[in-house]
């Protein structure tokens, strides 16, 4: 079976500095994938890559088959692959609700013409975005904060905003860059099992780069580990845990 | 004494509609591509003759005034395009010396065909006054004011109500978190910059109203938009509205009061004042602004 997506021999280099050092990783529909590595081991870097947000100096990025590597971001983000970042990003003036909206612009886009000369039909579908978005912060426990600016919500509410952003459009792939930074214990239980649940029941290939190990651990299929841009490991979960490749990137080389 | 004050007054507010009318349409393209439009005087006065131009072939005024827009649209999508989108990745200077030299390129142009020559916009109505009290009012402050305060309307609307406003609003806050889910930008900031020019004909056409044409005028307008923009808080869309609506007041009561000099350099003093006392403005959340 041909992989959602696929990342072969990628590189990225800035200078003289090479970020991603000809990576090769492979994400399939209903997959969790996580990246791991050291804080500059390149994860960020290699989602940039993904994302089309920044250059890839060398190699291939492929989506459903088709080359991504050289697209736009929002090309990219058209062709159904989302992603949230570390930080910012989020609307801040508008409230929780509007920017889950606009991250379902695409679905409603068609008939915003229609809808600017209040057509019936243009109008259910807004209705219906709107009633979606609803349901899903709800789902996230953010639906009491649906009409606060985003500006004005806690760090963990802003990031489960981003979450509730990227999949509403219900992406083939999601990208999520730390997810559980800033959140609860208990709201990163709920985020594990909406992961789990996104790529279960729906079939959303997802790449995760997360520090919270024990997270990494319970959601992935499969841990993908760099350091300094090189990858190191591609293994099921346990196999990672025991690998010394990965301690040694973690705790540096006696 | 009582009814000069009234008057003046309310010439101020007919002027301040236009100010306005083009702090706002600079808002518009600032805050779409965070580059200030030095040549957006021209914009102003481009619009102007354009409609003039349409006139003068024979067509009557409201499709004259539609095709002007239309135009200007037109105009500003295709120089963002061409000679902006290139460089768009540089320094934000680079980009607001291009909008700057597009102005001047279009006010040469201007001065060319019509540089010596004194043009008036013929008013598609007869100019009429009326007496309400004891202050008068014309039929241009009437027009002016109608026109602006529909525009505001269906402006504010589309910013607030629609879906498209919506869009427009999230890009406004986060240039990344709108490619993040789709939008293109790049094609986003053309439009932008192209709905600010039609703003800016806009009130280029009712300035014509009351002033004659002039190859010239965009310096003059230009400056009134950014003390406008500056007094309002540089970004805020409500900010430009009420600075534009208390300049154009200011320029009245201290010209009356103090001295006639005074309706030219009200504009550089109000900018002056508020950079030094509260250079946020009235509702703007930064200080600081990259040109």
């Amino acid at each position: 079976m041909a992989a959602l997506l696929e990342v072969a021999d990628v590189t990225v280099r800035f200078g003289g500095l090479t970020a991603v050092d000809a990576v090769s990783l492979q994400v399939g529909a209903g997959e969790v994938c996580a990246l791991i590595g050291p804080n500059g081991a390149g994860k960020t870097t290699l989602f940039n890559a993904v994302s089309g947000n920044v250059a890839v100096t060398d190699g291939r990025v492929t989506f459903r088959g088709e080359a991504i590597h050289r697209l736009t971001p929002h090309e990219i983000a058209a062709k159904g692959v989302r992603r949230t970042f570390q930080n910012g990003g989020l609307f801040g003036q508008l409230t929780a609700l509007e920017n889950v909206l606009v991250g379902l612009h695409t679905r409603v886009d068609s008939r915003l013409l229609g809808l600017l000369a209040g057509r019936k039909a243009a109008r259910q579908a807004e209705q219906a975005a709107t009633r979606q978005a609803r349901e899903l912060l709800d789902i996230f426990e953010i639906g009491h904060v649906a009409d606060t600016p985003a500006a004005d919500l806690s760090g963990g509410q802003q990031r489960m905003v981003e979450i509730v952003r990227a999949l509403a459009t219900e992406p083939p792939l999601l990208l999520l860059d730390e997810p559980a930074v800033g959140l609860a214990p208990h709201m990163r239980a709920q985020l594990g099992a909406v992961i789990r649940r996104l790529a279960a029941e729906r079939g959303i290939g997802i790449l995760l780069i997360e520090h919270a190990i024990e997270l990494v651990m319970s959601v992935s299929d499969r841990v993908v580990v760099l350091n300094y841009g090189k990858k190191v490991a591609d293994a099921p979960p346990d196999v990672v845990r025991a690998d010394r490749n990965v301690l040694e990137a973690y705790l540096g080389h006696a | 004494m009582l009814a000069v004050f009234l008057q003046l007054v309310v010439s101020g507010v007919a002027t301040g509609m236009l100010y306005a009318l083009v702090a706002l349409s600079m808002t518009v393209g600032y805050r779409a591509t965070t580059v200030v439009n030095f040549g957006h005087g021209d914009m102003v006065m481009a619009g102007a003759y354009a409609v003039f131009v349409f006139v003068g072939s024979g067509l009557p005024f409201a499709p004259a005034l539609l095709l002007g827009l239309v135009v200007l649209f037109l105009f500003g999508l295709g120089t963002q395009r061409v000679l902006m989108r290139p460089i768009i990745a540089g320094p934000h200077l680079s980009l607001a010396m291009m909008a700057l030299a597009i102005g001047y390129a279009v006010r040469g142009g201007a001065r060319l065909e019509w540089g010596s020559e004194v043009t008036t916009l013929q008013r598609p109505y007869a100019q009429d006054a009326w007496m309400v009290g004891p202050v008068v009012f014309t039929t241009d402050d009437l027009v002016i004011a109608t026109f602006v305060i529909l525009l505001l309307l269906v402006l504010f609307l589309v910013f607030n109500v629609t879906p498209v406003g919506r869009l427009i609003r999230a890009v406004f806050q986060s240039q990344r978190g709108a490619a993040l889910v789709g939008i293109d930008v790049h094609a986003f900031h053309g439009v932008m910059w192209g709905a600010g020019a039609a703003l800016g004909a806009a009130g280029g056409v009712l300035l014509a109203l009351i002033v004659p044409l002039s190859p010239d005028m965009g310096v003059w307008t230009l400056l009134r938009g950014f003390a406008a923009m500056t007094l309002g808080g540089f970004g805020s869309l409500h900010g430009a509205v009420i600075g534009g609506l208390i300049l154009g007041v200011m320029e009245k009561l201290l010209g009356f009061y103090l001295s006639t000099v005074f309706i030219d350099i009200t504009a550089y003093l109000i900018t002056i004042l508020v950079l030094l006392i509260r250079p946020s403005g009235l509702f703007g959340r930064q200080a600081a602004v990259r040109v």
